[in-house]
């Protein structure tokens, strides 16, 4: 085992139950993974005081880094709502979902990934996607099919519709980042801000930056002015409001704009 | 799942009615004990069919010779085939087919899905087939000791296995994530009544109990959706009941029976717990059932024992 006798006594069942129960829900967003964290330390271990979360999870990484897997932490694209995965860092292809998905099924994926990478808004439509169908590999695949197939997708959290049209969840974001960096170098795009993959954004018209939307709002959060960080020109596009943990924290009535993005969410 | 005692009035239910029981459509746990074998020697439930438990090294240039012993006829898990002059590979390499084992069983326990010995074989393990022994050994290692989660060979036969949680069971309280987890109340509801007629519970019993509670079959239901095809399909896929026609009855009926994951990760004991929380009553009010309790939670106990002294006379790693 390559994990030595020391690193494994950071592991106990207040861990070992986080992590059960963090791998049934897929992902979660942090304040039901904090709540999730009290939960583990209320069964297991009510005497010793939680420890804070940042901690708590590099901890159980540095357990899990030998193991390729890793809780991940990242940011949803539309409103900067910070979630977590337990995610395969090994594997980097598609071939993550594959005890999951025929092979045909698979191509697909990877067909409609190809058009949302490339995509200016970070969606492909459901039609465009189809119109792939004869395309694929394996058993050959109707369209009709291929509706089902995509919606197993949404509901296995690797792509989340809007409007007819598809782009990747935030949880597919999270585990396939490397593998999206490494097959679509060339069309693959980031964000100027945070620097790591963008699938949603805004961009400046000008010089063509490009920004995630909760960038961008964190960006420009006190300026009257926005212009771009690059060429400086005028920012074309409305600053969006996106998550603030402390503005929810503060704030006793629930908000009506957070409630409608909440159950937007999968 | 509030608990709405004074409603359930299901006679077989709320008391009990029937006699001393009848062989209980489950088969008792302690042929099971072997099978459902302690910690981390799953990987030796497959031997049930092998004359001896051999010492396995997890490095395995001696283990290769071994394992080229034929196997009992249809009972190992992992056959042999002959291949000789095939070198076994780097423990590296077996390492690395460990932990991708440990990810897939993860995820298709997270769908839910059906962990198939077959399917661990032809999509992670491949043409290290041979050295399965040591690779499921090192992942059950892993999932027990990181995960807490015992990897177990609940059916020889068809080869299933399944995640089972190794801390104490905490589903039966109320969840963390604010009741997400509704299903298991209504499971142990649906498990409860079986236990109590001591056979198989009438589809017609079921939604009798079930409709005090405000589910209907054919109706959807806020939290847990479409009922009837969670009860006849989903648990029954994750194999906590058993969904089989009454045989020679006409019109068709159906009958629920405990599934074979039921009996693994839920014992009789919190079936009782269950029933004395929802009914505010003494478990031994129920008391042929009771009985039947505390015998599994002995013989449990006892299989625990036997096998850790068992455990502890094998070569660990």
């Amino acid at each position: 085992m390559q994990c030595g006798p020391r690193r494994m006594s950071v592991m106990t069942d207040v861990h070992r139950r986080f992590l059960q129960l963090l791998m049934t829900h897929g992902v979660l967003e942090e304040q039901d993974v904090k709540r999730l964290q009290k939960h583990c330390y209320k069964v297991h271990d009510c005497s010793a005081p939680v420890e804070k979360l940042e901690d708590f999870i590099n901890n159980i990484n540095s357990v899990l880094e030998s193991l390729y897997i890793e809780v991940k932490k990242g940011v949803t694209e539309d409103d900067g709502r910070p979630i977590y995965a337990l995610v395969n860092l090994a594997t980097t292809s598609v071939s993550k979902m594959a005890s999951d998905f025929a092979e045909n099924e698979l191509d697909l994926f990877r067909k409609a990934l190809e058009l949302i990478v490339d995509s200016e808004s970070g969606f492909a439509s459901s039609t465009n996607i189809l119109n792939l169908v004869d395309q694929l590999k394996g058993k050959k695949m109707k369209k009709k099919e291929a509706e089902q197939v995509l919606q197993k997708f949404v509901q296995s959290k690797w792509l989340t519709e809007k409007d007819g049209e598809f782009t990747l969840h935030s949880r597919a974001i999270l585990e396939m980042e490397q593998h999206i960096y490494e097959t679509y170098r060339d069309s693959v795009k980031t964000c100027s801000i945070c620097h790591s993959l963008l699938i949603q954004g805004q961009s400046c018209e000008t010089c063509g930056i490009r920004m995630h939307l909760p960038c961008v709002a964190k960006y420009f959060r006190s300026s009257s002015e926005p212009r771009c960080p690059h060429c400086s020109d005028y920012w074309p596009h409305e600053i969006p409001e996106v998550f603030n943990p402390d503005k929810e924290r503060e704030s006793s009535t629930s908000k009506p704009n957070k409630t409608s993005s909440r159950s937007r969410q999968h | 799942m509030s608990e709405q005692n004074k409603a359930l009035g299901d006679p077989s239910f709320a008391a009990e009615t029937s006699p001393a029981s009848p062989g209980v459509p489950m088969e008792a746990p302690l042929p099971a004990a072997p099978l459902a074998d302690a910690p981390s020697h799953h990987v030796s439930t497959m031997d049930a069919g092998q004359p001896l438990q051999q010492p396995q090294a997890l490095s395995d240039e001696g283990d290769a010779k071994a394992l080229q012993q034929p196997a009992e006829e249809d009972q190992a898990v992992c056959t042999v085939q002959a291949q000789p002059g095939l070198a076994p590979p780097a423990p590296a390499q077996l390492v690395q087919k460990a932990h991708e084992l440990m990810w897939y069983v993860l995820v298709k326990d997270q769908k839910k899905m059906v962990i198939w010995f077959p399917d661990m074989v032809r999509d992670v393990i491949g043409s290290y087939k041979k050295w399965c022994r040591s690779i499921l050994r090192r992942t059950s290692l892993i999932l027990t000791r990181v995960f807490g989660l015992h990897l177990r060979l609940i059916n020889l036969h068809t080869m299933e296995f399944s995640l089972v949680k190794a801390l104490q069971q905490e589903e039966l309280d109320r969840v963390a994530l604010n009741n997400r987890m509704p299903m298991t109340g209504l499971l142990m509801m649906i498990l409860s009544l079986i236990y109590v007629k001591g056979r198989g519970a009438r589809e017609s019993a079921v939604w009798n109990v079930l409709r005090i509670l405000g589910l209907q079959p054919w109706k959807k239901h806020p939290t847990f959706g479409e009922v009837r095809r969670l009860i006849t399909e989903g648990f029954v896929q994750q194999k906590y009941l058993k969904y089989q026609r009454v045989p020679h009855v006409e019109p068709p009926e159906y009958e629920f029976f405990w599934g074979s994951r039921a009996r693994h990760e839920i014992t009789k004991m919190q079936i009782m717990e269950f029933l004395a929380r929802v009914f505010k009553k003494d478990p031994q009010a129920w008391p042929s059932r009771y009985r039947e309790a505390l015998e599994e939670a002995t013989a449990l106990r006892e299989a625990e024992l036997t096998a850790h002294s068992a455990r502890s006379s094998i070569s660990e790693d």
